[in-house]
């Protein structure tokens, strides 16, 4: 094969988008490509993580990826030892995100390693349960002592109590004392994240493959079903939403919910009633923890959850008031799932002879009991964590309004979390001398420097991977966190290629069904209203909050996610086709043209191109 | 092992004919690979066109001249399927060859089939070219090189009513090259089956999952032509098939998952692995009802190259600790097929 050919665009040679010129200061030197390292990076992969970033990065929600990168990294690299893998490596590109894995090839090294990471990981798969359950205590704390924290803007005068007390700091001291908590909070979240997430994914993964070797033909979703859980903690928010609605029609109020009103209106409404007054305060009660609920990845602020923006929830329960006044029942059929799920593992273990047998009931023993952590670590980290982690950035940015520094309070989300110490800082000077400064004017040239920067980033598309791809991709992070493998680099290799000329786009089959529909793409989640009945979407990544809409859509089609990401998980519990990680879905279709998406294979057909694609460019 | 091995056993049944449900696989060399195939179908509860076997004993009477007797019994079978609709059916006279089926095809040529019979003497007679063909100087010097006398072994001759298929194909009960045991692999073109057993169209082409019973893959075929009985069904007639039915499936859904239905009760009877011949359309044992038949049944021949180039799965859990896979799988040892 011409290896020449078998390459994506150097990343040396992207181009800056126009307005974006200067964008590299607002991220960290480390992360940026440099000559220094040029001859190593041109000939690595480098593939977009559209699974957690799909958006441009906001420099203080870099927070989240740097994090990760060295909690999840010093499992892989300094904890556990895994013999094949070490870091993932970031680097950022107009704005986006791209990350490049580390095998270790050199058999000296691994058999060096091996010892070390069987005994270690051993220990965790051994006493799994106990260590979940100590694993859902510390994730808890860990959230209460991040709710404790509390930024306050500057008062005139210090508390006369400062005094009485002889203290002998202030609360200008404190607000830094409570950032550098804050910010500890998240890097030890971060930990939690990945304590024992690889160690799930890699039972998966091995689950998986031994399904692949005895049936080539298995699909990733099939083998999903067998393993996912059925009454986890991820799908109780949507669970919450249904009872809600249930006693809403219980109590004569479902009247008010389906109204269209707006949720204030609504709410203003049920306050006018002893019967509304009682639904209210049902709702408030599952507001804390399940309407902490991204209608994101958790990876970004400017995507809110149900607690910031009731809009979504409040969509939700008018569809679910409207069906159970038709008479719907809306309990999820635990037993039928649990039912489908044992007969799909039944019918392929009926397949097998002797050990075969034995080695798969193993393993999809193994598999199910890990796999709730996966599937729960996302609601407690991505949902419930990072929303407050994100909303005590946004009071901190009206404590830097307050205090002169900035125009806005989600101006601080161009900043990066060492640049906030130093506005921190500034602000406690200003405070301290009583009279104007500097800073009342630099930051805020800043940051309106840096929101063009960001609304250039957005009309950039940034291609599916950089570099030249290894032969084959087997570092199994990249495998089973991200859902790249090397069918995921063949398709986008011959995307870039060829587009979709042929009208057909192969991604991962995520959830069955087959559905004919005309496309809509969407960007963010205020765009979903303009969806229509039937309408497939197109989109960067189908989040589990967008699943409000699923009950309207014909299809999901998504540029990012792999067959666990939750994206995937909740499209199967919705009964959705879906087909995931295309790489360029919202590039290559239009809004308006006429695609069949089959879910079961991971083809999206595209049947009629709309008359003039909706001012969308061409594409990279 | 299963129903289709076959156990030669010389000392099975000596009737001259043979009531097609009862050739078992020990009477291999008395009914012929054929009958015992169909002998499967029927005690796996599918539908098989009707029929009867003139046996290899048969065959040896004849030889000695006991031709009285064998022509009383021919005929009394033969009315008996007649009974079916009450007039003289058309039926098909082949030769059904003292080996297992699939070992035929190394005697290609020597067996002989006639189509669009009627009446008692006209089966006789078919039977009789049969067994000329088989007796045949250049088939028999042929036949002595296989270490097989034909006094010693005979040639068995199936009597069976005729389909008229308006679909028809073959299907694997496993994946043929892959081995996927989950799929059932269906080809199927319009009209009878000879045109994809021949190779004279790209069939349609279905794998479908056992176990969710959804489909897999498909492709559609080309089929420019098809098969069907012509002349009173004395014979069988290639047609053009027109563009339209050129792109249109050649069974549908619900016939899919009948043919799926059938590879899951053939599996539980016979064991795994089976090529099924079969064919939808009416038949006198049907009184013109449209059904789907079974025609014929062998365990899947994997060409050994093919086998060879397979990779072999790994041995899973085969110190039965799941842990220790995993822990091998993620330190290297074990890459498995998460690339693929």
């Amino acid at each position: 094969m011409d290896q020449g050919r078998r390459s994506f665009r150097n990343p040396f040679d992207i181009e800056t988008p126009p307005g974006a010129e200067g964008w590299e200061s607002m991220y960290p030197g480390y992360l940026l490509f440099g000559e220094e390292l040029r001859e190593r990076d041109e000939q690595k992969l480098w593939f977009f993580d559209q699974m957690h970033n799909p958006e441009p990065l906001y420099p203080f929600d870099l927070m989240m990826p740097e994090s990760w990168l060295v909690s999840l990294n010093q499992y892989t690299t300094r904890v556990w030892n895994l013999p094949t893998a070490l870091g993932i490596e970031h680097r950022i590109v107009n704005g986006y995100l791209y990350l490049s894995p580390n095998v270790i090839d050199d058999p000296a090294a691994m058999a060096e390693r091996e010892p070390i990471f069987a005994q270690r990981a051993r220990h965790y798969f051994e006493n799994w349960d106990d260590i979940y359950a100590n694993w859902v205590a510390k994730a808890t704390d860990c959230i209460e002592r991040l709710k404790a924290i509390r930024f306050e803007p500057l008062p005139e005068r210090e508390p006369l109590d400062t005094v009485l007390r002889a203290r002998g700091t202030t609360t200008a001291f404190d607000l830094l004392a409570s950032y550098s908590r804050y910010l500890e909070n998240c890097h030890e979240m971060a930990y939690y994240h990945f304590e024992m997430l690889n160690l799930a994914y890699g039972a998966y993964l091995t689950f998986l493959e031994f399904c692949r070797s005895h049936f080539p033909a298995i699909t990733d979703d099939l083998v999903a079903r067998m393993v996912a859980g059925i009454d986890v903690i991820l799908y109780r928010p949507d669970a919450e939403l249904r009872r809600l609605a249930v006693r809403a029609v219980e109590l004569g109020v479902g009247g008010a919910l389906t109204s269209g009103a707006a949720p204030d209106a609504v709410q203003a409404e049920l306050r006018t009633s002893e019967a509304g007054r009682q639904w209210l305060a049902e709702l408030e009660e599952v507001k804390d923890p399940w309407f902490y609920y991204t209608t994101g990845s958790g990876y970004c602020h400017a995507k809110r959850a149900w607690i910031d923006d009731l809009r979504p929830p409040f969509a939700a329960l008018a569809d679910y008031v409207r069906r159970v006044e038709r008479g719907d029942d809306l309990h999820r059929p635990l037993d039928k799932l649990r039912a489908e799920r044992d007969r799909i593992a039944d019918g392929y273990r009926s397949l097998l002879d002797g050990d075969e047998v034995t080695g798969f009931d193993n393993l999809l023993a193994l598999s199910r009991q890990v796999f709730p952590f996966v599937e729960n670590h996302n609601f407690y980290v991505e949902h419930w964590h990072h929303t407050i982690f994100f909303n005590k950035a946004r009071d901190l940015g009206a404590v830097l309004v307050a205090a002169g520094l900035l125009e806005q309070d989600d101006d601080i989300y161009f900043l990066h979390r060492y640049e906030v110490y130093q506005v921190l800082y500034e602000a406690q000077a200003r405070w301290a001398l009583g009279v104007p400064t500097r800073s009342e004017y630099t930051w805020r040239e800043e940051v309106a420097r840096r929101r063009q920067i960001y609304a250039a980033f957005e009309k950039w598309n940034p291609p599916p991977a950089l570099g030249v791809p290894p032969d084959k991709v087997t570092e199994p992070i990249t495998v089973t966190l991200f859902g790249i493998n090397t069918d995921t680099i063949e398709r986008w290799l011959a995307a870039e290629a060829e587009g979709s000329q042929d009208g057909r786009l192969l991604g991962l089959a995520a959830s069955p069904g087959v559905a004919e529909g005309v496309a809509r793409v969407v960007h963010q989640v205020e765009e979903l209203e303009q969806l229509e009945d039937g309408d497939i979407l197109v989109c960067p990544l189908t989040a589990p909050s967008w699943s409000i809409v699923f009950a309207r859509i014909g299809a999901a089609v998504s540029d990012g996610g792999g067959i666990m990401s939750h994206a995937a998980i909740v499209s199967r519990e919705y009964g959705l086709p879906a087909v995931v990680a295309t790489g360029v879905g919202t590039r290559v279709l239009h809004t308006g043209d006429r695609l069949r998406v089959d879910g079961g294979t991971g083809v999206v057909t595209v049947l009629e191109r709309a008359a003039a694609p909706a001012g969308e460019a061409a594409g990279a | 092992m299963t129903d289709l091995h076959v156990v030669p056993d010389q000392t099975a049944g000596q009737e001259q004919v043979a009531v097609t449900r009862n050739c078992l696989p020990e009477h291999v060399s008395h009914v012929g690979g054929k009958a015992v195939g169909l002998g499967s179908l029927l005690r796996a509860g599918q539908r098989v066109p009707a029929s009867f076997v003139v046996t290899a004993a048969a065959y040896r009477d004849y030889r000695r001249g006991q031709t009285r007797e064998l022509r009383a019994a021919i005929a009394g079978a033969y009315a008996a399927l007649g009974q079916l609709d009450g007039t003289e059916v058309l039926v098909a006279v082949r030769s059904s060859a003292a080996v297992e089926d699939s070992a035929e095809a190394s005697w290609a040529g020597q067996f002989q089939t006639f189509l669009g019979v009627s009446g008692a003497d006209e089966v006789l007679a078919k039977v009789e070219e049969c067994w000329a063909a088989a007796l045949d100087p250049h088939v028999g010097a042929y036949r002595t090189g296989q270490q097989l006398s034909p006094d010693e072994g005979g040639v068995a001759v199936i009597v069976q009513e005729l389909v008229d298929a308006r679909a028809a194909g073959v299907m694997f009960t496993q994946h043929p090259e892959t081995g996927d045991r989950s799929l059932v692999v269906i080809e199927s073109s319009h009209g009878l089956g000879e045109a994809v057993v021949g190779g004279d169209v790209v069939p349609d082409l279905f794998e479908i999952n056992k176990i969710t019973r959804q489909q897999h893959r498909s492709r559609l075929g080309t089929k420019h032509t098809e098969y069907r009985l012509a002349g009173g069904g004395r014979g069988v007639q290639a047609r053009p098939v027109d563009p339209a039915r050129q792109q249109a499936w050649s069974v549908s859904e619900p016939e899919l998952l009948a043919l799926t239905d059938m590879a899951a009760a053939l599996e539980a009877k016979l064991g795994r692995g089976l090529d099924v011949e079969w064919a939808i359309g009416t038949a006198p044992s049907t009184h013109g009802e449209e059904a789907l038949f079974a025609l014929q049944v062998r365990p899947i021949t994997v060409d050994p190259r093919r086998r060879a180039e397979r990779p072999q799965p790994p041995v899973a859990g085969r110190d039965q600790d799941a842990i220790g896979h995993i822990l091998g799988r993620l330190a290297g040892r074990e890459r498995g097929t998460g690339d693929g």
